[in-house]
Formats: C-alpha cells, structure tokens, sequence
C-alpha cells in the first residue's frame, strides 16, 4: 500500500512542480512585458519634467532630482506664443475627432443594421467591399483624395479631414455595428411588429437602445482613430492654425529638436485624452473589437 | 452562404425564383435607404480615388500636379518600378518588417493573453497598462523612442555603456544595419496588445468542459494548450495574425517620423516609399503605378481576410 501511495504522491508532487514551473515562467514572462511597456512611457513622464539641461546630462536620470513642470506651464501658458499653438492644435484635434466621430456614427447605424438583417441583392458585394477598405493603407488614396479635395476647394480646410477619416471611420464602424447587431434577438423586432411598429420604428425604439454599448465603443474608436490620424492632416494642411496634434507637435519642434522635455510633455498631453477614454470604457471597446472576430 | 435572420429567410423562400433581379432590387428598395448614405461615402471617397489611381498610373505629371499637362506613357512607370534596385531592397525591407512584427506581436500578445487569463491580484490593472500602448498616438510612439534610441543622451544606450557593455552609445537608429530591428521593436510594442486582446476574448470561449476532461485523461498543461485551447483558438489567431499583417504592411508613421526612410533606404518600407514618390519627388504617375501593386497584392490578402472574417458566419449560416 505504501508503495503505491508514495508513486502516486511523488507523481503528484512532479506534477504540482511542473504546474508551478509554468506559472512562475508566465509570471517571470509578464513581469518582462511590464518592463517593456511601462518603462518608455515613465521614461517620457519623467523626461517631461525634466529641466533642459537635466535631459542633457550623461548618464540620465531615471527620475530627476528636481522635478519640474516648466514644460507643461509652457504647452498650457495662453499667453506666450507655443502654449498658444499647442492649444489652437488641441482644439483642433478635437472639433475634427469629435465631428468625424458623430457623423461616422449616424452613417453607419442604419447601414450596418442593414447588413445585419436585410437581404437585398448585391449585400454580400456591398459588405465585401466595405470589410476590403479595412485593408487599404491611407496612402493609396492620398494623391486622388488631395486632386479631389483641391477642386472641391477643401484643401486647407478641416472639413477635408473629417471627409476623408470617413474613409476609415465608417468601414470600421460598420463592421464593429454589425456584429453587435447580429447578436441581439430578431424576434424583439417581430414582438414589436406584432404590436404594430414599423419595421424603421421596431429599429429606432427596440434594436438601437439595445446596441447602445456598441455604439459607444464604434464612437470611440472613430475618436481614437481620427485623434491619432496623421498622414491626411500632414498632407492636406499647411497653415499652422488649423493642424492637428500629431502634425502640430512635429512642426513645433522640428525646428527645436533638442527641446526633449517639451517634446516629450507634448506627447504625454496629446495621449491623455484617448488613454482617459480607453480606460474607462474598456469594457465596451473590447467588446466590440473581438466580438465578430471570436464568436462561433 | 450568408446569415439569415428568421424573417428576411422566411421572405426569401416565398420569393419565387423566377422574379427578375431588377424586380428584386425594387422591392428591397426601402432596405436600400438604410446604406445609401454609407454608400454614397464610399463610392466618392473610395472608389473615386481607386479609379483615378489606375488612370494616374499610366501617366507622365509634371511636378506641381498639372494634370492638364500629362502624358500617356503606357506601362513605363511599372517597367521603371521592377527595374529599379531600390524596389527590391524596399520590397525586402517590407517583408521582414511585416513578417517580424507580425509573428513577434503575435506571439507575445498570445503568451500575455495565456498569462492572464487565470485571476490573480492585480490582473485588471495590469492588463490595462499593457494595452496603453496600443491607444496612444502612434507619433507620440516614435518620439518616446526616437528619444530613448538617442545617441547622445538615449537611456538605451546609457544602459549599455553603463553595464560596460559598450564604450559609447550604439547608433540605433542611425545605423544601416540596426535602423530596421529597432523600428520593429518599436512597432511590436505598440501591436501587441491588440493581439493580446484579440487572444483573450477567444480563450474566454475555450469550454471548460474540454480543458477538465483533458486534465482527467492526464494530459499535462503543454498538452492541453497545444491539443485543446490552441485548436479552438485557430479561427480568432487566423484573423488576428491577418489583421495585424495588414496593419504592418501598411504601416507609415513610425518609420516615416523616426527616420523618413534612412539611412540610405535602410528603412523604407512600401509605404513610406511611395509617399516620398508622389509627395518629395512629385513622381505621380510612378508612385500610382507603386498604389496599384500595392493593391493588387492586398486585394489577394483580402480575399483570405475577407474569408477569416466571414467563415464562422457560414458555420452558423443556413446550410
């Protein structure tokens, strides 16, 4: 009996080591991963409140002895002429975000419900085309767009922003939607036809209450995505009141490139809103993101 | 092939098949009224350019894009393309940016994803900084590491000379051999956590059940991943290895901010390439001959994309 009990106990005991060995290495693993991600952004916090001279000296700092927050004071300061522009670039970013956002929205709503529920002839075509602009990288349409944006007149203007990050809003926004919708239960609607709603009625009050969630998380990721787009705005405006942060903050210190504390406080500034946003929403954002991809 | 929701089924099957397409489309017209406007969109913002990209292509512009003055030339900007030798070294460069940061994301973001999925202190906030460099601004990415990168003053390098492992401060990214490692480093930082992502909703479906039975029958926790989880998991790893090869292949900021390309094209991937065509050397025509490659070689992607995406609606679909 003893024999036995001990192979069996000293199996057991093999086995809770090997298990211990894989959870210590994913452990040791995520602590790695830690390190990877959070050490540039602390290294971009603690450049930014570094005194130009501090970032200047050999070897660096991790955390600076004397901490300041000059360069924020500087990018928020109304008065002097780069807290001026950082501001003017803010608010820019967000009336073109926030405009892009809504729109996206009101756009995609009906049509990805469509696509969800209708069976009209050339859907699958329509659908197909709209998942392949997923893939298409902003270059390709740039040189047309610019042409197209110059004889309509919108070059230089935020409304050929907001008109082109549709081009990546709303196929995205259409995707994430429908998923959402093919999982709410068709017969809420044919319960609330029976009752005597229009099928546009069943839609409005019945589905679109119930697909809130993904609404919010489609609204945001149009707004992460419109928020850190870059190369339509590098090319399609030139005058400095109307860029955009990403392009802003590169033409501020192209001409000082050795302002790293102010560089690197623009960066975190311009990141903080998105980050905020992410964070509190997660829930959704995640959700929709993975929910077509995962479901079976 | 597609899903049918109850009722557009039960109309379909009333439908007798003889009713001419037109008839069709005329009475679905009000369903029409639903994707109109995200149609209209397309159509001018999408298809328009795609259009005039193909024409473009087979054009000599000037500079300064006076397209009045343009002239026909055939296939000459592609025969320039595929003769050149700085199409093969960009050509190059793109596939070992794409596969390199493809597979690395993958596999890191899986390995997090594996990581957390059992609960322990601290999972939720630990989960969410690893996602945050997934959501910052990709040109605030290049500058946080174009300044740790830094030859003079980067901590990377301190580091290094620190630990007596160098005697100065490597050229990361100034360096020919170095420039296209470093990117990627810098582009997997901010991609794994989409993959991460990606893979922890998919575990989330991994039935219990299976993975119970298999502990029962013995098999150990390499057994079980590799016979049971990675097995149910090879739809969602299909799309996310496919999106993110997407997303790489196209990618512009990082290498366009961190280093335009340089040194001596060392980090010029298609993309940035064809942006320094049309908009540097205002080489329209070449750099929409490069577009109509590009694609071409997408347009193949998708189709396997487009197939991922949609091959677990066919499943549950009505056959």
């Amino acid at each position: 009996m003893s024999a036995i009990a001990e192979t069996a106990h000293r199996g057991q005991a093999r086995r809770s080591m090997r298990i211990d060995g894989w959870r210590w290495g994913g452990r040791i693993f995520l602590v790695f991963m830690l390190l990877y991600t959070a050490l540039p952004m602390v290294w971009m916090l603690s450049t930014s409140i570094k005194s130009g001279f501090a970032a200047m000296q050999f070897p660096p700092q991790l955390w600076p002895d004397q901490p300041t927050l000059a360069s924020y004071q500087k990018l928020l300061d109304p008065q002097n002429s780069v807290g001026q522009d950082f501001l003017r670039f803010f608010w820019n970013s967000l009336f073109v975000s926030t405009t892009t956002t809504i729109l996206s929205v009101i756009v995609a709503v009906p049509a990805a419900y469509a696509f969800s529920r209708f069976t009209f002839p050339g859907r699958n075509f329509l659908f197909f085309a709209v998942l392949l602009r997923n893939m298409f990288p902003a270059v390709i349409f740039l040189v047309p767009l610019f042409i197209l944006m110059r004889a309509i007149g919108l070059v230089n203007t935020h409304g050929s922003l907001v008109l082109t990050y549709l081009t990546f809003g709303l196929p995205l926004a259409i995707w994430l939607l429908k998923g959402f919708y093919d999982n709410i239960p068709v017969q809420l609607e044919q319960a609330a036809r029976i009752d005597g709603a229009t099928r546009f009625q069943a839609f409005v009050l019945i589905v679109m209450p119930l697909s809130a969630p993904g609404i919010i998380a489609t609204a945001i990721y149009s707004f992460i995505g419109a928020w850190n787009e870059y190369i339509y705005a590098y090319t399609f405006l030139s005058k400095n009141e109307q860029l955009t942060l990403p392009v802003g903050i590169q033409r501020f210190f192209s001409e000082n490139t050795t302002d790293f504390p102010g560089l690197m406080a623009a960066s975190f500034m311009m990141s903080v809103p998105v980050v905020v946003l992410f964070l509190v929403l997660q829930r959704y954002f995640v959700r929709a993101l993975t929910e077509g991809a995962v479901k079976h | 092939m597609t899903i049918l929701t109850g009722k557009a089924e039960a109309r379909r099957r009333l439908q007798p098949d003889r009713s001419g397409v037109l008839r069709k489309i005329w009475e679905h017209r009000s369903d029409y009224a639903y994707v109109l406007p995200a149609i209209a969109v397309m159509l001018i913002v999408i298809a328009y350019p795609i259009y005039y990209t193909i024409e473009l292509s087979f054009f000599n512009t000037p500079p300064g894009l006076q397209l009045r003055d343009k002239i026909f030339v055939g296939f000459d900007n592609y025969v320039a393309i595929l003769t050149s030798p700085v199409f093969w070294r960009v050509t190059s460069n793109t596939l070992i940016w794409t596969i390199g940061s493809t597979f690395i994301s993958f596999v890191l973001g899986f390995a997090c994803a594996l990581a957390l999925h059992r609960d322990f202190l601290g999972r939720g906030i630990l989960r969410a900084i690893l996602i945050i460099p997934w959501v910052i601004s990709a040109v605030a990415a290049s500058y946080i590491w174009k300044w740790i990168y830094h030859s003079d003053f980067g901590i990377i390098g301190a580091v290094l000379v620190g630990l007596g492992w160098a005697d100065r401060p490597p050229n990361f990214i100034d360096s020919v051999s170095t420039v296209l490692p470093s990117l990627i480093v810098v582009n997997i930082w901010r991609e794994f956590p989409f993959a991460m992502i990606m893979m922890m909703a998919g575990l989330q479906t991994v039935p219990d059940q299976l993975l119970r039975a298999a502990k029962v029958d013995g098999a150990n926790a390499w057994q079980r991943f590799w016979h049971v989880t990675f097995p149910h998991l090879r739809n969602v790893s299909t799309v996310t290895i496919l999106l993110l090869a997407v997303a790489n292949f196209n990618s512009f900021i990082i290498p366009w901010i961190m280093t335009g390309g340089g040194p001596s094209n060392a980090s010029h991937i298609w993309i940035t390439h064809i942006y320094e065509l049309a908009f540097g050397r205002q080489r329209w025509g070449v750099a929409s001959a490069y577009s109509v490659l590009l694609f071409l070689i997408l347009m193949s992607l998708g189709y396997f994309y487009v197939r991922a995406l949609t091959g677990n609606e066919r499943k549950d679909g009505s056959e």
